[in-house]
């Protein structure tokens, strides 16, 4: 019983929603108010933005071979000023708006994938250069000067409370959350996926189709980056240049928070979760704090360091 | 002693870079007739200096299997220190001297720091060097939170200046090619090989696998903070935010320069040719005066398709 | 006074007990075998010897000092060399940087000497030069030698830091036998000069050929130490398994049918020559020869894992075009690896991922009905006789020979009609061995066909109805009825490749 208790209490999703509590209790001390009902939405709302973006470097980590994507931030940016130039502030042009940018981030990420699996170009070197393709394609786009408005159903949809005061984002949030980790435990992808994150070889002549897979998390990851970008578009309503970039570590950083293992094959969404919820506690609580930007990144790097020695250790060479 | 001819498997993995080179080089001076004056020549090698530096830097860590997302962030904290020092000592030449000897140690701790967490705490490098580099860009911005302070006219003239005909950037650039000569022909070059091609073959070989890591991770902080004094010189003041995109430029020199990311394959000569390649590019995409909304897409994809080249290069010695 | 003492060493990784009080004693000048079945501790043993490892009680003594090896660098500098199972050589480095890596020579600068490393290189191979083939230079890319060269070229590393103890764990895996000729001259040239030899290897001809004394171990401990010519085969058997074992004749219980499963015509590859053969159903058909002669790749191809460039393979009939694994095991055609750590299991994932993962990618269903799956495994794994602790446990928490039969088992469930088992038994335990082969009867009692490729010649010609001998990427003899003895597939193995003229 005590055995079961200590191997619980050591999983990453466990730590992680402790960490929340304590910081949640942490600030509440420093700053009566930080955990209101109204602060905290609007944490979660921040929360599920990284949220989203965090599930698809999820995916692309937990299919091995140092999966990584480095675009999503140019990603999410080009996809919300996609977004807003499809949509300009139309309701009936909203579902259009959306599809098209999805079908775009999806298919961006798809090149990344096809590159990954049939150029056999490491995906730190693909998802780099297509970041920069991306960047390049908002600039032809934007042609230098951000435009476009979100519609207002959007804006309401991710911003306006339902139940219990969360908005729509939240919802959408937990409901990708759900439908992600279904498919990690119960679909053949999900299976597929920890095969070739494990061990691509064995897994490609056990009858998996290794390439297809892996392509398809790195359009995926594309895919989940252009949700954000229109969440993002929803919840600012305007976006300016470069709004996608601050995305792209933290979204790394929540998976390894989340238990996610950095070399593929274990780990799930729901401690991606927590994770997304922890960086956004700790920069809110940095924030409040009142210490200074050098200061708050300061922590924040020291504070990635501390997880890496609890995460992020790689196996000794003498055994 | 057989001569072998130059068999599939003996093609250097930079060749591809050379050619790239050689036609951008062509390119550039069809398209900018003064490219192959001397003066314009050796601007191209100033402005193009920092970012071959920290290259240089980066190749070792990369041939070990590593890499170092936090040495554009090296290069800033360089930057700012060197110069707030001789400021703030008032400009005289023994602040200088100390501002200089200060730059390259704060280089080589920072180093030995990010060398330590990977190869004694053995955290994954990839994460770790990004917290790292938050944290030292976090130490950067604190030390001088916007850019400005000056540096006396002896430093900046003596950098854009000459010695005995020899341009002083150019005599930097052949210093950094002397030490990787010596290098590459030390017995720890062949131990920093063997870890990257093989790390548990090299540990049972023997190898001082983990002092081979950290040593690596300690020149690649020493070339950073070279390209920080460069800076330093060139643009006569400190500046926080001034390494930011040095980091991911420097991982594309070297993959353009047919040096793999798996380790062990490649070397700096490779990476030289990358960075100036990078730096070409840019004077190309310039001087072609396309309409500027395409540029950067351009540029983007015109990158992408040179690290796709790189990575088959530096693969394609296998049958 | 002996040059390594070992005794009383424990070792545990996580849960499972390696090492349970371990002895050992190597004197000067003599070769001392090391056996034992898989599981019983003597890589582990070896492994803490030469400092890979370190120990969690016990003492070691070299030459009657007690030593602590912080880890291989010291053990090396003690004198102690090891030639390890999985080879130790870095693929793109050249053979001269691999043979002296660590030692390269210097120049009074300090830098290396690279002709005095080319020199040295090629003074070494010429060792070895008779038996090493072409290709091999000083300047080659380890990357570049097929599996036999590597393993010579590991021993060349090994013996060039002129240790005064050397371990050979499985140094003979992949060698021929002129190869492993030239090697047992070395070894004695190392007894010669009063060095010792720890040889570790499962063939029993080689224990005694080379061996002066043998020591048997089981579970983590030491069972029986002896002179080699003190002691029989099959006492050494009875002591790495524990009771008394039949005899290694086994005949096969079924007749094949008359029906042709799979037909294989002029199949050509990279190191394949115009190989054809007909497979009937219910029939074992074996690979034999030489190692590395083409009995892997023609598996591989056939299951779609090796491009081929000629050649035509038709199942039950049909023509298939083996372009990929998933096409090939639509037509019920199943593949397992020897290789099982790098090609069979994912270690990290349950169980239960690793049985079903080829019956989800036949059926090509989108979700997974764990209970339904459970239930069609169920039968295979009873029939496997798989023991494990839940199928929701990690597979690498398996006996070695327990996750070989996680990835026979996991084809099983898919009901194949033909089954191609490459080289299944290596590095299994007795036990699993017997359970397997007693599987594959079953099978071909249902009709299924099976083509086996095994390093075992006692293995592969007591259990196959038909042995294909290969030379060179080609078949040179088919062994069938009386035929089939060892010294029938060692001439045949040893003839010359038939002149391509003859077709």
């Amino acid at each position: 019983m005590g055995a079961a208790i200590l191997a619980w209490l050591r999983k990453p999703l466990t730590i992680a929603m402790l960490a929340i509590v304590m910081l949640l209790v942490a600030g509440e001390l420093l700053s009566p108010g930080f955990a209101s009902q109204r602060q905290i939405i609007t944490l979660l709302k921040v929360a599920a933005l990284l949220g989203v973006v965090a599930a698809g470097q999820n995916l692309v980590i937990l299919g091995g071979r140092e999966g990584i994507d480095l675009s999503v931030g140019g990603i999410i940016s080009f996809s919300a000023f996609l977004a807003g130039n499809l949509m300009q502030q139309q309701n009936a042009l909203l579902l259009q708006g959306v599809a098209l940018v999805l079908l775009a981030s999806f298919g961006i990420g798809l090149v990344s994938g096809l590159g990954v699996t049939l150029l056999r170009i490491p995906p730190l070197v693909m998802t780099l250069g297509m970041l920069g393709v991306a960047q390049g394609g908002l600039v032809l786009l934007t042609r230098g000067v951000p435009s476009g408005r979100a519609a207002p159903l959007l804006t309401t949809i991710v911003n306006q409370p339902l139940i219990l005061g969360l908005p729509g984002i939240v919802f959408i949030w937990v409901l990708i959350g759900v439908a992600l980790t279904l498919m990690l435990r119960r679909t053949t992808f999900g299976f597929n996926v920890y095969a070739i994150g494990t061990n691509e070889a064995a897994a490609a002549l056990a009858g998996v189709p290794a390439r297809r897979t892996r392509a398809l998390l790195f359009a995926l990851s594309g895919l989940f980056a252009g949700v954000t970008g229109i969440l993002l578009l929803g919840y600012t309503e305007y976006v300016f240049v470069g709004a996608g970039d601050q995305y792209m570590l933290p979204s790394i950083i929540a998976v390894v928070i989340g238990g996610t293992s950095l070399a593929g094959g274990s780990g799930g969404y729901a401690g991606t979760m927590a994770g997304a919820v922890v960086l956004v506690l700790l920069q809110s609580i940095l924030t409040t704090l009142n210490i200074p930007p050098p200061g708050r990144q300061i922590v924040f790097g020291v504070t990635l360091l501390a997880l890496m020695l609890l995460y992020g250790r790689q196996r000794r060479l003498r055994g | 002693m057989a001569m072998r001819g130059l068999a599939a498997g003996q093609r250097p993995p930079y060749l591809m870079a050379v050619a790239v080179f050689v036609v951008l080089c062509v390119v550039n001076a069809i398209l900018q007739p003064t490219f192959l004056r001397f003066g314009v020549a050796a601007s191209n090698v100033a402005a193009f200096l920092p970012m071959i530096l920290v290259a240089v830097g980066q190749t070792y860590v990369v041939l070990a299997s590593d890499i170092d997302l936090s040495a554009g962030a090296i290069v800033s904290l360089v930057n700012v220190a060197v110069v707030s020092i001789i400021d703030g000592m008032g400009g005289t030449g023994p602040s200088i001297a100390l501002g200089l000897a200060t730059g390259l140690a704060l280089g080589l701790v920072c180093g030995l720091f990010n060398g330590m967490c990977v190869a004694v705490l053995r955290f994954q490098p990839i994460v770790t060097t990004f917290a790292t580099g938050i944290v030292f860009a976090g130490v950067a911005l604190w030390i001088l939170p916007e850019a400005g302070k000056q540096v006396p006219p002896a430093v900046y003239q003596a950098y854009a200046g000459a010695v005995l005909g020899v341009p002083t950037v150019v005599l930097i650039l052949l210093g950094a090619i002397a030490f990787a000569v010596f290098a590459g022909r030390t017995p720890f070059y062949h131990a920093l090989r063997a870890t990257g091609g093989n790390m548990q073959a090299a540990y049972q070989t023997g190898v001082p696998v983990g002092a081979v890591r950290i040593g690596a991770y300690t020149i690649s902080g020493l070339f950073a903070a070279l390209a920080g004094l460069a800076l330093v010189g060139e643009t006569a003041s400190g500046d926080p935010l001034i390494g930011g995109a040095l980091t991911l430029s420097s991982v594309t020199a070297v993959v353009l320069g047919g040096t793999a990311l798996k380790g062990c394959v490649g070397g700096v000569t490779g990476s030289i040719l990358g960075a100036f390649i990078l730096g070409l590019i840019n004077n190309v995409i310039f001087f072609a005066q396309l309409p500027f909304e395409w540029q950067g897409l351009i540029q983007g994809l015109i990158i992408l398709t040179a690290l796709a080249g790189g990575v088959v290069m530096a693969r394609g010695r296998q049958g | 006074m002996p040059i390594l003492q070992a005794s009383g060493v424990r070792k545990q990784f996580g849960g499972v007990v390696a090492l349970a009080g371990a002895q050992f004693t190597l004197e000067p000048g003599e070769v001392h075998a090391l056996i034992g079945s898989n599981g019983c501790g003597k890589s582990t043993l070896c492994k803490i010897i030469a400092g890979a490892v370190a120990a969690d009680a016990g003492r070691l003594l070299l030459d009657g000092r007690e030593v602590s090896f912080a880890g291989p660098r010291q053990a090396a500098a003690a004198g102690i060399g090891v030639f390890y199972q999985d080879l130790s050589l870095i693929p793109e480095m050249t053979v001269a940087e691999n043979i002296f890596l660590g030692r390269e020579p210097r120049a009074p600068s300090g830098l290396v000497n690279r002709v005095a490393l080319r020199e040295a290189a090629d003074a070494a191979l010429a060792q070895l030069r008779d038996v090493l083939g072409a290709g091999v230079s000083a300047d080659a890319r380890v990357a570049e030698l097929s599996a036999d060269q590597c393993q010579l070229v590991e021993a060349l590393k090994v013996l060039a830091a002129d240790p005064r103890v050397v371990i050979f764990d499985e140094a003979t895996a992949a060698l021929d036998r002129n190869q492993v000729a030239a090697l047992f001259e070395r070894i004695r040239a190392l007894k010669a000069q009063g060095r010792a030899v720890i040889f570790i290897t499962h063939r029993m001809d080689e224990v005694f050929e080379i061996g002066d004394r043998v020591t048997v171990m089981r579970n983590g401990a030491t069972v029986l130490t002896s002179p080699i010519g003190e002691t029989t085969r099959d006492a050494l058997v009875t002591a790495m398994v524990g009771d008394a074992v039949a005899a290694h004749a086994r005949r096969r219980r079924h007749a094949p049918g008359a029906a042709v499963a799979l037909q294989a015509t002029g199949l050509s590859a990279a190191k394949l020559e115009d190989v054809s053969f007909e497979l009937r159903r219910g029939e074992i058909l074996g690979l034999g020869g030489l190692h590395g002669q083409g009995q892997s790749d023609l598996l591989r191809a056939l299951f779609g894992a090796l491009p081929l460039r000629r050649g035509t393979v038709q199942v039950d009939g049909q023509p298939l075009n083996p372009y990929g694994p998933r096409a090939v095991m639509r037509r019920s055609v199943a593949y397992v690896s020897g290789d099982r750590a790098r090609f069979g299991v994912m270690a990290i994932r349950p169980i239960f991922e690793n049985l079903v993962i080829s019956l989800l990618a036949r059926d090509r269903r989108w979700t997974v009905a764990r209970r339904r799956l459970e239930g069609v495994i169920a039968p295979f794994i009873e029939r496997l006789k798989l023991k494990f602790s839940s199928l929701r446990a990690a597979v690498s928490e398996l006996s070695g020979g327990n996750q070989q039969k996680v990835v026979i088992g996991r084809w099983l469930a898919t009901r194949p009609g033909v089954l191609l088992l490459d080289d299944p038994t290596k590095g299994i335990d007795i036990q699993t061995k017997e359970d397997l082969y007693a599987t594959m009867d079953e099978l071909c009692s249902q009709g299924v066909s099976i083509v086996l490729h095994s390093s075992d010649d006692e293995e592969l010609l007591a259990v196959a109805d038909r042995v294909l001998v290969f030379n060179g990427g080609r078949v040179v003899a088919e062994l069938s009825g009386e035929q089939r003895t060892r010294f029938a597939l060692y001439q045949a193995a040893y003839a010359a490749a038939r002149p391509a003229a003859a077709a």
